[in-house]
């Protein structure tokens, strides 16, 4: 049963490759090894939403059971989505669990993942720190995930007051991304981000 | 959000790609493509919502979520019972996909095997009641007889079980003899 698993996803590798998704920019599939158990997914952020204009790299493992089970996905790029874990870049989507289907392919989920960046479920986080932002201060939780997408994924707009905190915070001996997470947490509230990260 | 992705995707899989014919043929060929091993599909099963698969393919996917059976394109209810094979042209078996490939592992069943006992029982079917039963003598006697008459749990005629019980009871019915002479010139 391997067998028909490669012989799947070297199927549908072609055929993401001719996809208009493909030519327009918005999927992109690679290869990362000869026995098609591993691929790397692109995806483009969705415009109208913070992560317009990044470059989102995703982790893809083909099961042996595949199609019968669906493949594991994970974010490479770091980013702040109440549906993604901010940590280990694990995704919560119904259709990569029970609600897998055989006929699903690798490009209609990479299609479903940008799909959730346009629309998080924060009533079914994965990460419950973004969540509750998202849910407490959309505004900050957009200029967050703007951040986030401008430092991690290429996305363009920076944001000059986040930056000066993080920068801050760096220059008082705390790695940067550690610096980055503190400050998100704590809705950049420099001093409640250094009282934890000193404690 | 499935949802939405999907009939993204299925519009602009079936938006018109423009031009020439070989476009055409190749969505007709996609048109008897299993959806599971997006092969030709072999064995071919459709379902009652109209989604063609392999049998052996749509087997294993019912196998797989034997308490969530949904069609794998639409996610309409599906079983084994509900799907309708196609006999194409060229097909002169016209054999039912579903009772060859593969064979549902809950539906096997072994008989137990009829000599696999421990040969020595072999003889309690017809002497439980025979030893050291002195006041019995013949008892023990008459039942030796009950050998080679057929019923039905003697093993048949022929096989090695038989044999063994012909010689069993050819012993047995020595002892029984030495043991009534015994009996009468004791
Ligand atoms: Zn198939
Ligand atoms: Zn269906």
């Amino acid at each position: 049963m391997a067998n028909i698993a490669a012989k799947r996803i070297k199927r549908e590798f072609k055929e993401v490759m001719k996809s208009e998704e493909v030519a327009g920019g918005a999927i992109k599939l690679e290869l990362v090894n000869d026995s098609w158990t591993e691929l790397k997914g692109q995806i483009a952020g969705p415009p109208d939403t913070p992560y317009e204009g990044g470059t989102f790299l995703l982790e893809i493992k083909v099961p042996e059971t595949y199609p019968f089970n669906p493949p594991k996905i994970r974010f490479m790029t770091k980013i702040w989505h109440p549906n993604v874990s901010s940590v280990t870049g694990a995704i919560c989507l119904d259709i990569l669990k029970d609600q897998w289907a055989a006929a699903l392919t690798l490009r209609t989920v990479l299609l479903s993942i940008q799909a959730l960046l346009s629309a998080a479920e924060p009533n079914d986080p994965q990460d419950a720190v973004v969540a509750k932002q998202y849910r407490e201060s959309p505004q900050l939780f957009n200029l967050t995930a703007k951040h986030w997408t401008n430092v991690y994924a290429g996305g363009p707009s920076s944001i000059f007051d986040f930056n000066q905190k993080v920068q801050l915070l760096i220059d008082m001996g705390i790695d940067e991304h550690q610096a980055r997470v503190a400050l998100s947490t704590y809705d950049w509230e420099l001093e409640r981000a250094t009282e934890q990260l000193f404690s | 959000m499935a949802e939405t992705s999907e009939s993204q995707a299925s519009a602009s899989a079936s938006a018109p790609g423009g031009d020439a014919g070989g476009e055409d043929d190749k969505r007709d060929e996609r048109m008897l493509e299993c959806n599971i091993c997006l092969d030709t599909a072999r064995d071919a099963v459709v379902s009652m919502c109209g989604h063609l698969f392999c049998w052996p393919c749509l087997h294993q996917w019912l196998e797989t979520r034997p308490s969530r059976k949904v069609c794998p394109v639409c996610k309409a209810a599906i079983s084994r019972d509900k799907v309708i094979p196609l006999y194409g042209r060229g097909n002169t078996k016209q054999e039912d996909p579903r009772n060859k490939v593969p064979p549902r592992p809950a539906g096997q069943r072994t008989e137990p095997e009829n000599n696999s006992g421990f040969p020595g029982f072999g003889f309690g079917e017809g002497f439980h009641m025979s030893f050291g039963i002195g006041a019995f003598p013949f008892g023990v006697f008459t039942s030796t007889f009950n050998f080679g008459d057929s019923r039905p749990s003697a093993a048949p005629h022929g096989t090695a079980q038989y044999e063994e019980e012909q010689f069993l009871s050819k012993i047995f019915l020595w002892v029984a003899i030495l043991f009534v002479l015994w009996l009468i010139f004791a």
